[in-house]
């Protein structure tokens, strides 16, 4: 694919190759997890034994000291954004920062006791999401820094990996200078899209104007890396505004960019009923622009490190792969620093040795919770050794694209062509389109197959439904 | 920017009232940068009762060092104090000065231990304000915590601020915000924005600015020269504000 690809796909007649890619995207088009976790979300459930998970964190053992990662979720919004499927709240009541704050602060005393061992764990890595982490303002901003600082283990070697989403219409260019004099040292900026009329169409008008000289300050304060996240599928997109979009976004040139394919679930997601249905782009339209996105973005030197995610070539993330040194969790891809990640505020989520725990997800009964002195767990789910072991195949094609049978043996004493005949079966068959490659001693992703991931590790989920017995709509996003 | 008039010799009236640690929040006269919010005279008192003064610290006497546990923040009553780190190869790189009425100890904030240490240029008298007792105070006055989490974070974008500025700009660049900087803060405690002493070193001065003591040097005469500047040793005037922003390249 080359330049002549891309400027194929703008124009309204596809080449042949731009049409056969845009075939093989809808031969392989299906609902399918994006794999943050597995087992994925839907199988956590509120009777999973909590009581085991307290037995294991009191359990002496190298979980007591070994390096921890936090996630803190901030769920306010000051505007609803059509397309979102994240658990937030719009408000602009004043005082909801603070009442959070006020809540989640006892969430950190006890949480740094149960799992962070009175600041024996360091924290490698951080990430504040949302909703908005930008909606609490400068005081708030450094007051939760601070509560975290004094609960936990913060680190200030340059290695850390402390990272903030920002909403670049909740934040003036001098905030970007606390952010970093509070310890972050990676931001992410939400853009979606840079046309006005698809801004309109969800929403959430940030014209360029906007983005640019916040990419400046950030650049000038030195972060180490930036990234931005783009949504492909979006009402009143078509291939001429994505061609326009993805041309402002490479002049920008964040070290990393995250494509998310928008799922129109209007049935689930309330605020998702706003979009006019007439008004998104046609499946076979999507493909073209996600064709594209892949297209573009490697002209202009991003590598396509997997899911849609796209760094360029000297970013930690495209070093780490190489090295087998890239994770998979609900932050997307990262280093490899800490195999557990604690979870703090409403709906967040843990994972936590063999567990995954999940917060309350309303307000309310988050907040109820902790009042009564509680932690907020209302959902897990603990990994059988069966769990481990496809966690382990799954995660390692994401990351590595790349899976050491042999090592599998070893690892779990499983006979693993055995164990996964049927799943060997379903890949030969996306071997004859040349997404992988079977070996005897290893499944290898082609560089053509990155776009499948999700295709190519769904054999290997045991929690999805069999072929021909057909898939829950509503629960995934498409594969691709 | 406004540059209020000070009476000459506003240095001598200064030291003999915040010197003297019998002072408190409510008559201190540089509780409207410390404190720019309306609080209660029973709320002032409250904060007092937290807040420790102690003697004056001597030139060179350190009021916390790296790696200290971060208890407390602090509030310059009175002389100077500079901030410095450590390196790996134990030089000492400077990283902040701090006049009256500003607060340091904040880059305790994010791993709970001072990540540089501090120490008096001058004779410097000290309010310090223990964190824990600050957030128990807190309970009780709701907008005491958030006024100081305020000022803290007020502080702590200036100070990146001004750390991107010197890590960008040109040695010209870097003097004159060095000096546009100075003169800012001292307007904001009703001191002579034009007029002042630089309380550091031209060697502290070249440190935190990274540049050597020879340029600082060259780039105070060529502002001379070009009548931005009146230099006579630790004595600063300002005559040019305007081309004083120009060379520090900072658009208004």
């Amino acid at each position: 694919m080359n330049h002549q690809t891309r400027d194929a796909l703008a124009s309204d007649a596809l080449s042949q190759a731009a049409q056969e890619a845009v075939a093989l995207a809808q031969k392989y088009a299906s609902q399918g997890p994006r794999y943050t976790s597995y087992p994925t979300a839907p199988q956590f459930t509120n009777d999973f034994p909590l009581d085991q998970y307290e037995r294991w964190q009191k359990s002496k053992g190298d979980h007591q000291r070994s390096p921890l990662s936090l996630y803190v979720h901030v769920p306010f919004c000051q505007d609803i954004c059509y397309y979102c499927a994240c658990n937030k709240i719009v408000t602009r009541e004043s005082g909801a920062g603070r009442r959070y704050l006020d809540h989640l602060s006892r969430e950190i005393a006890l949480q740094a006791d149960h799992v962070g061992h009175h600041r024996t764990r360091p924290i490698t890595q951080m990430h504040w999401g949302g909703g908005t982490p930008t909606y609490l303002d400068e005081a708030e901003i450094t007051e939760l820094m601070h509560l975290l600082a004094s609960n936990f283990r913060l680190l200030d070697k340059d290695y850390r990996e402390y990272s903030v989403e920002i909403d670049p219409r909740t934040i003036d260019l001098d905030r970007i200078a606390l952010l970093k004099g509070v310890g972050f040292n990676r931001i992410s900026l939400g853009i979606q899209d840079f046309d006005p009329k698809v801004q309109k169409a969800i929403n959430r008008a940030q014209p360029y104007s906007l983005v640019a000289p916040l990419v400046d300050r950030i650049r000038r304060h030195s972060f180490r890396s930036l990234s931005f996240d783009l949504i492909y599928g979006l009402p009143q997109q078509s291939r001429q505004t994505m061609s326009e979009t993805l041309a402002k976004v490479i002049a920008l040139r964040p070290d990393r960019i995250a494509c998310y394919n928008y799922a129109h679930l209007p049935e689930r997601f309330l605020s998702q009923r706003a979009i006019d249905r007439m008004t998104l782009p046609q499946a076979h339209e999507k493909l073209v622009m996600q064709q594209m996105i892949g297209l573009t973005l490697a002209d202009a030197g991003y590598l396509h490190i997997g899911m849609d995610h796209y760094v360029l070539p000297e970013d930690e993330l495209a070093l780490a792969q190489l090295e087998g040194r890239l994770q998979r969790n609900f932050q997307g891809y990262s280093l490899q620093m800490a195999d557990d990640i604690l979870g703090l505020g409403v709906s967040a989520i843990s994972q936590l040795g063999d567990f995954y725990l999940q917060n309350e997800r309303h307000l309310d009964a988050y907040y109820a919770r902790i009042m009564s002195g509680d932690l907020a767990i209302a959902r897990g789910c603990k990994l059988t050794s069966e769990d481990k072991l496809r966690r382990h195949i799954i995660m390692t094609l994401i990351c590595q694209l790349h899976l050491d049978i042999g090592e599998c043996r070893e690892q779990f004493g499983v006979d693993f062509e055995r164990h996964f005949e049927s799943a060997l079966t379903t890949l030969r068959r996306l071997e004859a389109d040349h997404l992988l490659h079977i070996g005897p001693a290893e499944i290898a992703v082609t560089e053509k197959g990155r776009p499948f991931l999700r295709n190519i590790c769904m054999p290997f989920d045991a929690y999805l439904p069999k072929p021909g017995q057909g898939i829950d709509s509503q629960a995934f996003s498409a594969t691709i | 920017m406004t540059a209020p008039l000070a009476n000459d010799g506003d240095q001598g009236e200064l030291q003999p009232c915040t010197h003297s640690y019998q002072v408190n929040c409510g008559n201190c006269r540089l509780n409207s940068i410390c404190l720019p919010l309306a609080l209660e005279s029973d709320d002032i008192d409250q904060l007092d009762s937290i807040i420790q003064r102690s003697k004056p610290l001597q030139k060179n006497q350190h009021l916390y060092r790296e790696s200290d546990e971060f208890q407390s923040v602090y509030a310059v009553r009175s002389g100077t104090l500079k901030a410095y780190k450590t390196t790996d190869d134990g030089r000492e790189q400077v990283t902040g000065f701090y006049f009256p009425g500003e607060i340091l100890g904040m880059d305790g904030i994010s791993n709970n231990t001072h990540a540089s240490s501090a120490k008096a240029l001058e004779t410097s008298a000290i309010c310090e304000i223990p964190f824990n007792s600050l957030e128990q105070l807190s309970s009780a006055m709701p907008s005491l915590q958030r006024h100081f989490f305020q000022l803290m974070s007020r502080e702590i974008t200036e100070d990146q601020q001004l750390i991107t500025l010197l890590s960008k700009n040109s040695a010209d660049e870097r003097v004159a915000a060095l000096m546009l900087s100075i003169s800012t803060r001292n307007a904001r405690r009703k001191l002579s924005a034009t007029q002042f002493r630089l309380p550091m070193s031209r060697v502290d001065i070249g440190n935190y600015l990274g540049l050597t003591v020879e340029t600082v040097s060259r780039v105070f005469s060529r502002m001379q020269k070009l009548h931005i500047l009146r230099v006579d040793n630790k004595e600063i005037e300002i005559l040019d504000t305007d081309s004083l922003k120009g060379m520090a390249n900072i658009g208004e």
